[in-house]
């Protein structure tokens, strides 16, 4: 049973601001954390990190207030709800890594026995179970990474802050780690990661926090923040067989800007995505084409993060 | 079973100050303290070979071997890398993130540090006191609970040290070799911001007591032994609390 208080959200700041005497950390920040996978982009400096450290309760706002299931994030009640990855790589480097999850269980008020058999468990449950009795000292920086995670989990919180957790991690571990995220949040968890790999954000999150300077940017789905971008219409890239008379076609639809060829591809300006597909995919019946690409290719965390930054930097 | 409310911070609490100490009895502080104890060890051998050695005569080399320098030194070694070292090692999150109440994270560290510090304070002693013989035997009973209390003193002086600086070894080891070993012998009252000047009052006083007449009492100008006692006790709680204080109010970012 989840130990979150209902009618509370996960998480949720209010109006927070962090100076570190005269810099910002971050400024004016409101939010709430939803389950699911939340992610958090923003570049060295823009208030990540500090943001992660308020919601973990590692720093106070000088304003605002943040709780996690109702509690004041600073407060051991609303600890037992969060389990934190840290982007940093450091243990006690003479444990083994299930003596390390065992430790992090009883610091979470386990009792021996129960520490014990939720260690094994999670250490199971991210793939270490058997490498977790070699000294962590001896590990390479992937099974560091999963050891990190298992201690993040081994309490069951309901939000689970992963920064930079699959830095290091191979491929395979990667697809490992990424279902398991998901299988998370089918229970019901809500996640915030926090990653650089703006391609994993594609595939991993849910919705997304774009950080700038400290203030948030812009959240919600990418689909969402995507469609807000009026500056910026949708690029979309038509294959086809009939590549002019298609273009033709498609620069007569009001939603459509322009069209160029490309590649022996229609690379087209699109403003109201929704409506262009509906009037696309009627186009396509109708005049019975063969489609053999239809690709939004700016609509990638990366590319949205690029415009948010350019409307970011824009003299007012 | 995870235990809520006070019950698993006590598991906590209990499991961080055995993870602790078990980290601090294998850290190299160790080989430093079994160094200086081996050195305890050839002092006092070489002192007692002279066969008409006074309990007055021990309590003197006592009061310079021991409280002025190796006391604060096996302290400083328990103490001083109590949160510093987490902070360096940057493990220290951990514990910042754990329900662990952070007043109870800070005297799990200091228990750990205290009963290490008590080990080699009252271990060094026991050895001095057993070979230096008969002299020894006499004596312990006017040292031990100046010891054990100033051992306390200074452990819980280097870990609020730790809890406010990164570089408190240093910042400790300046502390225990200029204010204990050089204010703490100047003549006047600006030896009273020492810790040993306490200890040594309550040696002074508890020597009276047993008819033992310190040559040097009346050049060091003590106070009473329960008022030194007091002020060691006073200590101990008043830096326990503040390091408590400090430590649940700092916010550690890197």
């Amino acid at each position: 049973m989840s130990k979150r208080e209902s009618g509370n959200p996960m998480c949720q700041f209010t109006s927070v601001s962090k100076w570190y005497g005269p810099v910002i950390g971050v400024n004016d920040v409101s939010l709430e954390i939803q389950p699911g996978i939340t992610g958090l982009v923003g570049h060295n400096g823009a208030g990540k990190s500090t943001l992660i450290k308020l919601l973990t309760g590692q720093l106070r706002p000088s304003l605002g207030d943040v709780r996690v299931s109702g509690k004041v994030a600073w407060s051991p009640g609303a600890k037992r709800h969060i389990g934190y990855c840290p982007d940093v790589d450091a243990f006690y480097e003479e444990m083994t890594g299930r003596a390390f999850v065992r430790f992090i269980a009883r610091l979470h008020g386990f009792r021996r026995g129960a520490a014990i058999d939720r260690a094994d468990e999670v250490v199971n449950q991210v793939g270490m179970d058997e490498r977790a009795d070699r000294r962590l000292g001896s590990y390479s920086k992937g099974m560091r990474q999963r050891i990190k995670l298992a201690q993040a989990l081994v309490h069951d919180p309901d939000l689970i802050v992963l920064d930079e957790p699959l830095n290091g991690v191979d491929p395979v571990g990667r697809l490992e780690m990424t279902r398991l995220f998901r299988k998370l949040v089918e229970q019901g968890k809500a996640i915030l990661l926090s990653s650089h790999i703006l391609d994993e954000m594609d595939k991993l999150a849910d919705s997304i926090l774009f950080i700038c300077r400290g203030r948030i940017l812009a959240s919600g789905t990418l689909q969402e923040i995507r469609a807000m971008l009026a500056d910026h219409p949708t690029k979309v890239r038509v294959g086809t067989t009939d590549v002019r008379s298609m273009a033709v076609e498609l620069m007569r639809m009001p939603t459509v800007n322009s069209a160029e060829l490309d590649d022996g591809e229609i690379l087209l300006e699109v403003e109201h995505p929704t409506a262009f597909f509906r009037s696309f995919g009627e186009l396509v019946v109708r005049e019975g084409v063969d489609v053999d690409r239809l690709e939004v290719v700016d609509a990638s965390t990366e590319a949205v993060f690029d415009y948010l930054m350019e409307l970011a930097n824009r003299p007012r | 079973m995870q235990e809520s409310g006070i019950t698993g911070h006590f598991v906590a609490a209990w499991q961080l100050f055995a993870v602790a100490l078990r980290r601090l009895v294998r850290s190299r502080q160790t080989l430093v303290c079994l160094v200086l104890i081996a050195f305890v060890g050839m002092v006092i051998t070489a002192w007692s070979m002279r066969r008409d050695r006074s309990a007055e005569d021990f309590i003197e080399i006592f009061l310079v071997l021991h409280i002025s320098f190796l006391l604060p030194i096996y302290c400083l070694a328990s103490a001083s890398s109590g949160i510093a070292a987490d902070r360096e090692e940057k493990t220290l999150v951990y514990l910042l993130v754990s329900p662990l109440p952070r007043p109870m994270v800070y005297v799990s560290k200091f228990s750990a540090a205290a009963v290490l510090a008590l080990f080699w304070t009252m271990g060094s002693l026991l050895l001095m006191v057993w070979l230096a013989g008969s002299a020894g035997r006499q004596a312990w009973p006017l040292v031990w609970p100046s010891v054990f209390l100033s051992t306390l003193g200074y452990v819980a002086l280097f870990l609020l040290l730790s809890a406010l600086f990164r570089r408190a070894t240093i910042i400790s080891l300046v502390y225990a070799l200029f204010v204990e070993t050089f204010v703490g012998n100047m003549p006047g009252t600006a030896k009273r911001i020492a810790v040993s000047f306490y200890t040594k009052c309550m040696i002074f006083e508890s020597a009276k007591d047993l008819d033992i007449e310190m040559g040097e009492r009346n050049l060091f100008v003590p106070i009473p032994g329960d008022a030194a006692f007091n002020t060691l006790a006073w200590l101990v709680a008043g830096l326990l609390i503040l390091g408590m204080l400090v430590f649940s109010r700092r916010e550690y970012s890197n």
